[in-house]
């Protein structure tokens, strides 16, 4: 095929509208049909299995398992761009395979020991 | 116990409602007709095959169906059919409840219960009417403090987004919305969206629980992710093309790729789990845990909407699978090469290949989700470093397993162009 243009993607769009228009109206009906009491102020606190909320609802958190989001940022990339090869495998010649199984080899190694540093504690 | 209000007549609930059908009709006739045919003055109708497209033509096909055959024949071919009825929302919708009631059914019956029984005379087969006009009268709450745009828009982000992943997914020969030459890699794109509208959602809900879960839904896809994507690799390989109706094709011309990849077929399965938040993986919404997690402080149609969209994603992920690893549409021939019905001759809309390739994609789609629901009767819940330990140091290597196995398929000659055994 000779590529296609960004008028290929319409149709998803148009499924993304329709998903709107289905949504939208439920909201809207449920809006006019259901009832709306704001007599309780304490209706409105958030959900504390009915006690007084304490403490704040967005707070500093602390980022539990970082160096897996760091890792992901690579590998994901990585993952991608191995679609690329095995698309393409039909097409290129069978030497082209060495390269990237060389590739594979160096991510193996960077993903074995950024998760041997993943799993010591202490340093995170 | 229902409880009625002190003076409630049922005559007169139902007068009421008589009345208001009455007035209706009365504005319509009066005010609705007249408008619609002063802006049909002006519009210039489509012509369909040989007939103008007018209202009139509507009332005739009342007494001749006949007439409204080709009409419908144009209007199969257009793109709005596409979008909103078979391979799109209404299909998905469909399918999304059946599986609401099949689930709750199979679960009960799993869990030597009944399950939902009163609604309807058979089995409370009205069961999901009964829960969809209880959520659409039920009132929403706002808490205090919620960012209020963020809360109302992403039930319906969550719902528009997952409609836009069926946009890619190929029901039929032919009968799919957006055939692009990445279909696979347009549906990861896509579904990286979900844990944004779930960390978004948690965010603008102002509260704990929504806020760990959201999180975790976060952590979720980053332990996933990556296995969810190299299961897929392997059969990009075998085929050699992105678009998922060539994957299709490539394996109606040899064989199912789940007999050369059961291993990406598994670790596919698990990280589809993970994506849709399904037990053993439901740690975004760990109702034992975080009284509900993301979804705590949803109410009404806005819960409502978030299940549908989540149904509906399901129901992409099992078609996904499908069509990656069990054929898509391919099943032996069940419908015959013509019909004949009484009353209305059909046969010009009628289309063996599409009618026996839906058969048997919406049969196979069925039995993956109900696989996709079974481990929800069976399995615990698993702990959070247990879940990214798995995707990172199991499911990931087992993927690219099977990705030299798909290598030595192409280059030992068995499959691929020419391969031994392509058909």
């Amino acid at each position: 095929m000779a590529g296609e243009t960004a008028a290929d993607f319409a149709p998803i769009l148009y499924m993304l509208g329709f998903g709107l228009l289905a949504s939208v109206p439920a909201l809207i009906l449920s809006r006019l049909v259901s009832p709306r009491r704001r007599y309780n102020p304490v209706k409105f606190l958030p959900m504390e299995c009915g006690q007084m909320p304490t403490g704040e609802g967005r707070s500093h958190f602390m980022m539990q398992y970082y160096a897996y989001i760091l890792m992901f940022v690579v590998f994901d990339v990585m993952s991608i761009f191995l679609y690329a090869w095995g698309t393409a495998l039909f097409n290129i010649p069978r030497a082209a395979t060495l390269p990237i199984i060389g590739f594979l080899g160096i991510m193996f190694a960077a993903m074995g020991y950024a998760l041997y540093l993943a799993g010591r504690k202490g340093i995170w | 116990m229902a409880s009625y209000p002190q003076n409630f007549r049922f005559g007169e609930f139902v007068g009421s409602l008589i009345w208001l059908i009455f007035w209706v009709l009365i504005i319509v006739a009066l005010v609705g007709l007249p408008l619609i045919f002063i802006v049909l003055f002006y519009v210039p109708l489509p012509p369909v095959g040989d007939q103008v497209l007018t209202p009139y033509l509507f009332l005739t096909s009342i007494l001749y169906p006949q007439s409204a055959i080709p009409v419908i024949k144009t209007l199969m071919g257009t793109d709005l059919f596409r979008v909103a009825m078979f391979p799109g929302f209404t299909y998905a919708a469909l399918i999304a409840a059946v599986t609401i009631f099949i689930e709750r059914k199979f679960l009960a019956k799993m869990q030597l219960r009944v399950g939902p029984l009163y609604a309807g005379k058979i089995e409370g087969i009205l069961q999901l009417i009964a829960d969809g006009l209880k959520l659409i009268s039920k009132e929403i709450i706002v808490p205090s403090g919620a960012d209020k745009l963020m809360f109302w828009a992403a039930p319906i982000a969550f719902v528009s987004t997952a409609a836009a992943v069926v946009a890619l997914i190929p029901a039929a020969p032919g009968y799919v919305v957006a055939d692009v030459d990445v279909g696979l890699l347009a549906v990861f794109a896509i579904l990286g969206f979900f844990p944004l509208i779930a960390l978004l959602f948690s965010w603008a809900s102002n509260s704990k629980y929504p806020f760990i879960g959201g999180l975790r839904a976060l952590h979720q896809m980053i332990a996933f992710e990556i296995p969810f994507i190299l299961s897929a690799l392997s059969v990009v390989i075998l085929s050699g093309t992105l678009n998922l109706t060539g994957i299709v094709d490539s394996q109606l011309q040899s064989y199912w790729f789940i007999f050369f990849l059961p291993i990406s077929a598994f670790v596919f399965y698990i990280s589809s789990l993970a994506e849709l938040e399904r037990i053993p993986f439901d740690l975004p919404e760990a109702e034992s845990e975080i009284v509900a997690g993301w979804l705590t402080e949803t109410s009404g149609m806005i819960y409502g909407l978030l299940q549908l969209g989540s149904y509906v994603k399901t129901y992409a992920l099992a078609a996904l699978f499908v069509i990656l690893f069990l054929g898509g549409w391919a099943g032996p021939m069940v419908f015959p090469a013509e019909i004949h019905t009484p009353i209305v001759n059909i046969s010009p809309i009628y289309d063996q290949e599409a009618a026996n390739g839906s058969l048997w994609f919406t049969l196979k789609t069925f039995g993956v989700i109900m696989l996709m629901l079974l481990p929800r009767g069976i399995s615990p819940r698993i702990r959070m470093d247990i879940l990214l330990h798995t995707g990172w140091y199991k499911l990931i290597v087992l993927a690219f397993i099977n990705i030299f196995v798909a290598l030595a398929l192409i280059y030992g000659g068995i499959l691929g162009p020419g391969g031994l055994l392509v058909r």
